[in-house]
Parts: structure tokens; C-alpha cells; sequence
């Protein structure tokens, strides 16, 4: 039998209290299997941003079971949450969220600190990763002297440096005009493999709908999960 | 081991992105520091000069003077107090002298009106003074055995004095004393040891006793008394039953050097106030850093919630913040120390001093340093590893 890397079981995330409570994410059951590329789709207040944040491990359900990569992080302690996320996630976001002051490289290394790596190794690593986006060449230039496109596939390779078994991509292509939107979701689609999971977070159902599962929330539940393509 | 390598490497490469606001960071360690070790420092070495200056001078010069007793009002030491005092076996040397007061001193024997109000003091001493002080003459002769049976008005003046009326060695000049005209035959050297006779006029005892005071032979009030190197306590109490044996007169002997030392120790509270004004300047220069770095927190709070999305723990987060501040006040403290001793070399140049710094000095000052940086550092550290990720990141 296979393991998923993710899986939610009712799982709900409130926030607030008496009668300004609000249900987030209402009873979610959810499993992403190894090779899986899921996009979650839905406009805003759907419970999607909620959802990335449980399955990103940067959140705590308030009820219902998570675990992710074969571990139980429903009710475990920051720094337990912290490490999951560090050993089998993987971040994109919308804004690419590159630190400033760092070039390329030591932006796609950052990802492998305090991991006991020695520096060369982290160097390799992490020219090899900018080499998979394509960007090896610019490895050297800070995140203002590259284009957007540029930076969200640095993002991607900050992403990827460290191998994790699932890939959160969080609206990844919204900054990008439609040019470099489709390189990114080309590289994305590429990643797929049987070590690993994509799962795509989005609002719009053109993205949503270039991957192979597409699940639709709405009011905080799923209201339907289907398969577009094996 | 590799996580404080890498904490350090972040740590350094934050203060090297921003390198204005680092160097501002800087200055108040920097600033407190070099003014601690520069007041310490240069406390130290003139304590250091002045202790290489008494013992140059030498620790054996006893002032014995007479106390007021009762119904006494310039009271003064037996007439043949010099030959009581030699016969304490401890003695080496002894000159007296007599202080006068109120004599109006003037460069001139015209120049009265112009020079009325100086207040100078005026000695009658003996022919051995230069020689139980050890100091020479800068030009002429000291007062000898023949101006005092000749009852000569002749004149001896301190250097500063010299300078002061613009006296050229050699010259012959006139002052006049009390409206006497006294004819300058020498100047004194500076008396280390007794900086008040830099601006004194002596004279022969018997010449006081013509002018100034109603009394013949008139009676020292002052001895100044070399004794053995290491004998100056009972020396001081010999003198006073020698000198003061038989009669109504009190003794009250001061080991002159001990003076001296005496005044350095007034020079701790200035090295107090500069101490205390440095330290101000570290707590005022830690507030800026703890003020910068929580303005910083909040700027950086997407690169810390981008790097707790990949994996760093909020103990890593804070020591990173942590780190920064640590290495802001290790570079702080060493430029500081180092400023601060360049402050010590300018003013121990200046002063013609030697160069004194306790050891404990630089390990101390960057010590303090790193201190305060620690205490400023930690409420912006524990505010950044409190940062959730999930507000930082502004997801979807």
C-alpha cells in the first residue's frame, strides 16, 4: 500500500470565538499521493490560503488529524512543526519572497542552513537546483537586478535544493505575466515524479486546471475532487 | 558546530547588506568603550609618572612644621630648631624656613601701582634649602652664610615668579618687598615636591629680621628634613620630641612624597566622572541597538517568515538576531579599546608621560561591550522568533 505524503482527516481550522467565529476550514479530508499534482482552486475566503497553511505545517488545525510525510503534526509543539517543514516542504509564493540583500545563490542556500551541510556541498547543491530552473548563469545577481520570471524560478530552486517530498506552490504564477507564467507552471508540471507531490494553490481555474487533479473548495469544504488527467 | 558557523555567516552577512545603519550601530559601543579606556588609561599613567617622579625625587623628604597651640596665632619652632633636629640619628639634612605674610612684592622698585595685588609669598630661608630639597639654581647663587651675617637684602625667586616679572638670568633687578629694595641674585629650579616655591621670593633670615618681623634672631616655623630611605615614620615622630622638647611647641611632620600621592588620588574622580560618562554613552548607544534592531524586526519580517517557511526554528531566528547584535559589540568593543588607546598615546604624548594601560583593560572594554550588546539584543531577537510565518507570508 502506498503511504500519501499528505493527509488531512476532518480536519478544521477556527478562528475566533462565540459569534465572531469563523470556520476557516469546516471537516476537510484530503490525501495527496506520491507523483500527485493537485491543484486547489477557489475564490478568496474558500478556506485555500487556510488549507496551504495547514498542509505547509505553518499552521495548527484546531481539530482533525494531519500528517504529513508519515508524521502526525496535528498537535505537536512549534519547533516538531518546524523541522516536518523544513525536511519535506517545499515553498513557492505569489511575491517569491527572495531576501533582498542576498544574491541568487546564497538565496537558494539559505534553504540549507543549520542542516549540518558543509558549505562546498551547499554551494553545489544550490547551483545545481539554479541549474534545474535554468538561471546557473545568474547565480550572482541579487533578486532586484532579475526580472520576475527570474526570481520565481530562484523561488523554485530554493524550493527544490533541499528535496522535499511535496512542493506548496502558493499562487506562484500570480505576479508573472502569461509568458513567464507558463515557463513557471512548464517547470512545475515538470517536477512531478514518484518522489514527489505538487500541490498548487490558486484562485484561477485556467492554472487550475493545467494539473492532473483538481480539487474545488468552497465555504471552507471540498466540493469536488477530480481527476483531469493520469 | 556547523550551525554556529552558519548562524555566524548570516549574522555577518545582515551587518554587511546594511553597513550605514551598522556603522551607526557601532559608534555608541565604540564611543562608550574608548571613553572608559582612555580615562582609566590615562589616569594610570600619570599615576605611573608620578610614581616614577617620587621615586626619582625619593620618598625621604620630611616637612615638619609647627602647629598652632593655644592662644598662638603664627606659631613657630624653637630658634636652634635646625640643630635639635640634627641630632635624631635618622637625619641626614635639615634646612628651615620662615613664611611671612602680607608682604607686598612688586618686579619694580617704581612699579607699585601696577603690581600691588599680587599675592606672593615670601621665605626667609637658609643657605642649605636647594641642597635638602635637591633641586638647583636655574641662574645666580642661592642664599649663602655671608648675606645673612652681612644682613644683606638679596633675593632668590622661583622660575614661574621669574617669568612672571620677566626677569632674564643674570640681570640685575631691583623687587621690592614691603616697600625694601631687594637685589635679585638667583632663581630656584622647580621644587617637584613643594610647587608653591615656584612662585616664592626667598631671603636671608637676618634681612626679615631688619624689614618685616619685630623679632631678632627670628624663629623658622617650617623644616624641611632628609632622613634614611625607609626611616620616615620614626623620623617624623624623633622630630617631633627633638624639636619640641621642653617647650609650648607642637610638631606636625608630613612625609612630603605621601602628599603628593595623596593628590593623584583626587585624580580618581575625574577618571570617575569620565568612567561614568563612557559608561552612559554604552547604555545610551545600547538602547540604539536594541531601538534600530527592533525597527529592523519589523522590516525583515518577511525575510523571517521566508526563512521559518524553509525550516529554521524560532531558537535560530533569534540567535540570528541575537549574533547580529553580539558581533556589533565585540567590533565595537576592540575599535573602541583601540580608539581609546590611541586616545591614551596622544595625551601621555602630550604630557610627556609614560604609556600605562592595565592589562584588564581591552579584555574589559570589549567584554562591556559585548555585555550591553546582549541585553539590547535580546527583546528584538525574541520578537523576531516570535514572528508567525503565516502572518509574514501573506498567503493567497
Amino acid at each position: 500500500m502506498i503511504t500519501p505524503f499528505l493527509e488531512l482527516r476532518s480536519v478544521s481550522r477556527v478562528y475566533g470565538s462565540g459569534d465572531t467565529e469563523v470556520r476557516a476550514l469546516d471537516g476537510v479530508s484530503l490525501a495527496v499521493m506520491p507523483g500527485d499534482f493537485v491543484s486547489i482552486v477557489g475564490p478568496s475566503g474558500s478556506g485555500k490560503s487556510t488549507m496551504l497553511g495547514l498542509l505547509g505545517c505553518l499552521d495548527a488545525p484546531s481539530d482533525g488529524t494531519i500528517v504529513v510525510d508519515g508524521e502526525d503534526v496535528s498537535r505537536v509543539a512549534d519547533a516538531s512543526r518546524t523541522r516536518v517543514r523544513g525536511r519535506s516542504i517545499g515553498f513557492v509564493f505569489q511575491q517569491f519572497h527572495l531576501i533582498p540583500h542576498l544574491d541568487a545563490l546564497s538565496n537558494v542556500e539559505t534553504a540549507l542552513l543549520y542542516r549540518g551541510i558543509r558549505p562546498g556541498e551547499r554551494r553545489d547543491r544550490s547551483l545545481a537546483a539554479l541549474d534545474r530552473v535554468g538561471l546557473a548563469h545568474r547565480h550572482d545577481h541579487r533578486p532586484v537586478q532579475l526580472s520576475g520570471g527570474e526570481q520565481q524560478r530562484v523561488a523554485l530552486a530554493r524550493a527544490l535544493v533541499t528535496e522535499p517530498k511535496i512542493l506548496l506552490a502558493d499562487e506562484p504564477t500570480g505576479a508573472l505575466d502569461s509568458k513567464n507564467a507558463a515557463n513557471v507552471m512548464e517547470i512545475l508540471a515538470g517536477l512531478r515524479s514518484s518522489e514527489r507531490a505538487v500541490v498548487l494553490v490558486t484562485h484561477d481555474v485556467g492554472i487550475a486546471d493545467s494539473a492532473a487533479r483538481k480539487i474545488s473548495m468552497l465555504d471552507g469544504r471540498i466540493v469536488s475532487d477530480e481527476v483531469l488527467r493520469p | 558546530m556547523s550551525t554556529s558557523r552558519d548562524l555566524t555567516r548570516v549574522a555577518f552577512s545582515g551587518l554587511a547588506a546594511r553597513k550605514m545603519r551598522t556603522v551607526l550601530l557601532l559608534l555608541g559601543p565604540m564611543i562608550g568603550v574608548a571613553a572608559i579606556v582612555a580615562a582609566v588609561g590615562l589616569t594610570d599613567s600619570a599615576k605611573g609618572d608620578l610614581k616614577a617622579k617620587v621615586a626619582e625625587l625619593g620618598t625621604n623628604l620630611i616637612e615638619a612644621s609647627a602647629a598652632s597651640a593655644f592662644g598662638q596665632s603664627s606659631p613657630t619652632l624653637p630658634i636652634d630648631a635646625v640643630e635639635r633636629a640634627a641630632t635624631v640619628t635618622t637625619v641626614e639634612s635639615v634646612s628651615s624656613i620662615r613664611q611671612l605674610s602680607n608682604v607686598v612684592v612688586t618686579p619694580y622698585t617704581e612699579a607699585l601701582e601696577q603690581f600691588d595685588t599680587v599675592p606672593i609669598p615670601v621665605l626667609a630661608a637658609d643657605a642649605d634649602l636647594p641642597r635638602v630639597l635637591e633641586v638647583g639654581l636655574v641662574s645666580g647663587r642661592w642664599l649663602d652664610d655671608f648675606d645673612e651675617s652681612s644682613r644683606a637684602r638679596v633675593a632668590v625667586i622661583g622660575q614661574a615668579l621669574a617669568a612672571e616679572f620677566s626677569y632674564l638670568p643674570g640681570e640685575n633687578r631691583t623687587v621690592e618687598l614691603a616697600g625694601f629694595p631687594y637685589a635679585v641674585i638667583g632663581v630656584l629650579e622647580k621644587v617637584p615636591l613643594e610647587p608653591g616655591f615656584d612662585n616664592a621670593v626667598f631671603v636671608p633670615f637676618a634681612a626679615v629680621a631688619d624689614d618685616f618681623l619685630d623679632e631678632d634672631p627670628v624663629e623658622p616655623n617650617k623644616l624641611y628634613v632628609r632622613c634614611q630611605t625607609g626611616t620616615e615614620d620614626l623620623t617624623s615622630e624623633a622630630l617631633s620630641v627633638a624639636v619640641g622638647l621642653g617647650g609650648p611647641t607642637q610638631i606636625s611632620s608630613e612625609v612630603k612624597s605621601e602628599a603628593l600621592e595623596l593628590a593623584a588620588e583626587s585624580d580618581r574622580q575625574l577618571q570617575l566622572i569620565v568612567v561614568s560618562m563612557g559608561l552612559l554613552a554604552i547604555v545610551v548607544g545600547g538602547l540604539g541597538i536594541a531601538n534600530v534592531m527592533s525597527i529592523s524586526v519589523i522590516q525583515r519580517s518577511a525575510e523571517i517568515g521566508i526563512r521559518r517557511a524553509l525550516g529554521h526554528t524560532r531558537r535560530i531566528i533569534a540567535l540570528q538576531f541575537l549574533l547580529e547584535a553580539i558581533a556589533v559589540g565585540v567590533v565595537g568593543g576592540i575599535l573602541g579599546v583601540l580608539l581609546g588607546m590611541l586616545a591614551i598615546f596622544v595625551g601621555v604624548s602630550a604630557a610627556g608621560w609614560v604609556f600605562v594601560m592595565a592589562g584588564w583593560l581591552a579584555p574589559a572594554g570589549v567584554a562591556l561591550a559585548v555585555v550591553i550588546s546582549v541585553l539590547a539584543g535580546s527583546y528584538p531577537a525574541v520578537r523576531a522568533a516570535r514572528l508567525e510565518p503565516l502572518e509574514t507570508l501573506r498567503l493567497g
